[in-house]
């Protein structure tokens, strides 16, 4: 029988699994958040703790930071807790539990509840320059190239829900992803 | 009238309400004396069930043109005919701003984001019409940030779903050229500047062409690498008497703004002059520099393609092969393969017609900053046991906690001093 071919629409472009470049992305970032399941006083725990600030006339949470796993976290009065600067999924949720009990020596019943992993950073090198201004003309529906305001092309991709900053260099970032087989 | 009221006046049972001009009124009908008056006004209580529904939320507003979208709108053709755009860009540039007004995040946007709308859709029209403007030259026209500028036109841009084709680089080397005040002798410009409209044109759109292939467009703005073109172009044209006239010096006598990267852009253009010079038979043996190069420009551009394909090779194999050299150095002590072949990190020490340097973007022939190791595989799971001592390292202990609150009293008692209420 003749193989079907997958009919090339400019609409989606599919990489067949055979052509996969090899290349596997670092992680640089993951933003995570849980919910302690408390209100909590955003006064008492800058008072208490040394690794917080709180600024309430420029942001209305406490900002912390841990040293193991290197990160930062943004907690609220209503108990929800933003986690970003690991490099995995797992020291994320190391981090987003070492705010937890931090929080909890501080007097509060904090929990742990719906941790869940917001966005994964990845970076990656394809080593070739790349002719961006060419890049956008064949694929313009995914492709936004602006030279005058920013130097990379932001390529939106639909499946997975990806987007990727490319640069002239061959460096690429992404972002957006919620699982790393994203 | 039933009620038991009398006219005050004749007594008469007679009282009819009246309404005078929309002000209800008790009248005895025998001697016209008014009775009692309504209220002309109504307190805002009483109107409690004329405001069910708040105005932004009726259709009353679907039916008129707001007033700030009128403004909006006077602003575009006010654009258009300051730009001296052909009427027809008009009307494109007021349909899509009424597009826009259609959704209710720009309806409620801050005037400074409906001023710089103005701008985007004027952009956009222009853009699609291939009119070389540039998102500079709208942002000063509206005396917008360009930050402010980029955020609503990327915005807008997805809002109405719209495909905007990329800035024309030869048209705008044609309009950006002729603004230059150097076509005519006046008393800024003597007249060995003075030069042919056609000639300067011909030669810096040459020039962007060259400096496009060779990596210095991509990724950069548009602007400053055509200011740096045309500057070389005008030299080139008559060396003798404008290699000492410098790149801000030419653009003031020409009336045009210089931007920041243009010296930047011309530095690598005159990189890439010489390389091709090197490969040039006649030139070879004067051992040019980035002043003398001017002077051959023109017999470089006409030579270009056969040039730049000789002077300069495919970079990323070299590339690979110059990395791994270094980190092969950094891993330790040399592995005794020597390559011969100039890596791309060698950077050329002096003026050695060496082997063909790697075509490659300035980001990519900059030596890296440091070689980033891969990081160590993690073996962290996230359900560590997380020791107490680790905690307690980051709160306060009492004595702390007492200092800390002293020193927040004494800051407040010092700004309520200087500040008295």
């Amino acid at each position: 029988y003749p193989s079907p071919m997958t009919p090339m629409t400019p609409i989606t472009p599919a990489t067949p699994a055979s052509e996969s470049s090899g290349i596997v992305p670092q992680l640089q970032n993951i933003v995570s958040t849980v919910n302690l399941g408390c209100k909590l006083d955003l006064k008492t725990i800058a008072l208490r703790a040394r690794n917080a600030e709180y600024n309430p006339k420029r942001f209305a949470a406490v900002i912390m930071r841990i040293r193991e796993p290197r990160t930062t976290a943004l907690i609220f009065s209503s108990g929800k807790m933003v986690c970003t600067g690991a490099k995995s999924e797992e020291q994320s949720r190391l981090a987003a539990r070492k705010y937890a009990r931090v929080v909890q020596k501080l007097g509060f019943p904090a929990k742990f509840l719906d941790f869940k992993i917001q966005n994964m950073v990845g970076s990656c090198d394809v080593k070739f320059p790349i002719r961006l201004e060419g890049l956008v003309l064949t694929h313009q529906q995914f492709s936004s190239y602006e030279p005058e305001l920013f130097p990379g092309l932001i390529y939106r991709m639909i499946k997975p829900r990806i987007v990727l900053l490319i640069f002239v260099s061959g460096k690429v970032v992404l972002t957006g992803a919620k699982v790393r087989a994203e | 009238m039933p009620g038991g009221g009398h006219c005050p006046d004749c007594g008469s049972t007679e009282l009819v309400e009246d309404s005078h001009y929309s002000q209800s009124q008790l009248v005895c009908s025998d001697c016209g004396c008014v009775v009692t008056e309504g209220v002309l006004t109504t307190t805002f209580s009483d109107e409690g069930n004329l405001r069910e529904v708040t105005y932004s939320r009726s259709t009353g507003e679907n039916d008129q043109v707001s007033r700030s979208q009128q403004r909006g709108l006077r602003r575009v053709r006010d654009l258009c005919r300051v730009l001296q755009l052909p009427s027809t860009f008009e009307d494109t540039a007021v349909a899509y701003y009424q597009q826009a007004y259609r959704h209710s995040g720009i309806r409620a946007a801050r005037l400074q984001k409906k001023e710089v709308l103005v701008g985007c859709c004027v952009l956009i029209t222009c853009r699609q019409h291939n009119w070389p403007l540039t998102m500079g030259t709208v942002c000063a026209l509206l005396y917008a940030d360009l930050d402010v500028f980029s955020g609503t036109y990327m915005q807008i841009v997805k809002l109405l779903g719209l495909d905007v084709p990329s800035l024309c680089l030869a048209d705008l080397v044609k309009t950006y050229c002729s603004s230059f005040r150097l076509f005519q002798a006046s008393p800024s410009v003597p007249p060995k500047y003075v030069e042919d409209k056609e000639k300067m044109l011909s030669r810096t759109l040459q020039l962007v062409e060259l400096a496009d292939e060779t990596w210095l467009v991509t990724g950069r703005r548009p602007l400053p690498v055509i200011t740096a073109a045309t500057f070389l172009a005008w030299q080139s044209l008559q060396p003798s008497h404008r290699l000492t006239c410098s790149l801000a010096r030419f653009c003031k006598l020409a009336n045009v703004d210089l931007p920041y990267p243009a010296s930047s852009r011309l530095q690598e253009l005159l990189s890439v002059l010489l390389r091709m010079a090197e490969r040039l038979a006649w030139l070879q043996v004067l051992k040019l520099d980035k002043r003398s190069v001017v002077k051959h420009i023109g017999d470089l551009l006409q030579h270009r393609h056969t040039l730049v394909r000789k002077a300069f090779r495919d970079g990323t194999a070299e590339m690979e092969a110059g990395e791994k050299e270094l980190r092969e150095r950094c891993q330790g002590p040399e592995q005794g393969k020597e390559e011969v072949a100039s890596s791309s990190l060698d950077l050329p020490e002096g003026k050695r017609p060496a082997s063909p340097t790697p075509l490659l973007p300035p980001c990519m022939l900059k030596p890296p900053k440091r070689i980033c190791p891969p990081p160590p595989v993690s073996t962290v799971t996230g359900d560590e046991n997380i020791s107490d001592s680790e905690i307690e390292q980051y709160l306060r202990t009492p004595q702390e906690i007492k200092d800390f609150e002293k020193a927040q009293a004494a800051r407040q008692a010092a700004r309520s001093v200087s500040n008295p209420p």
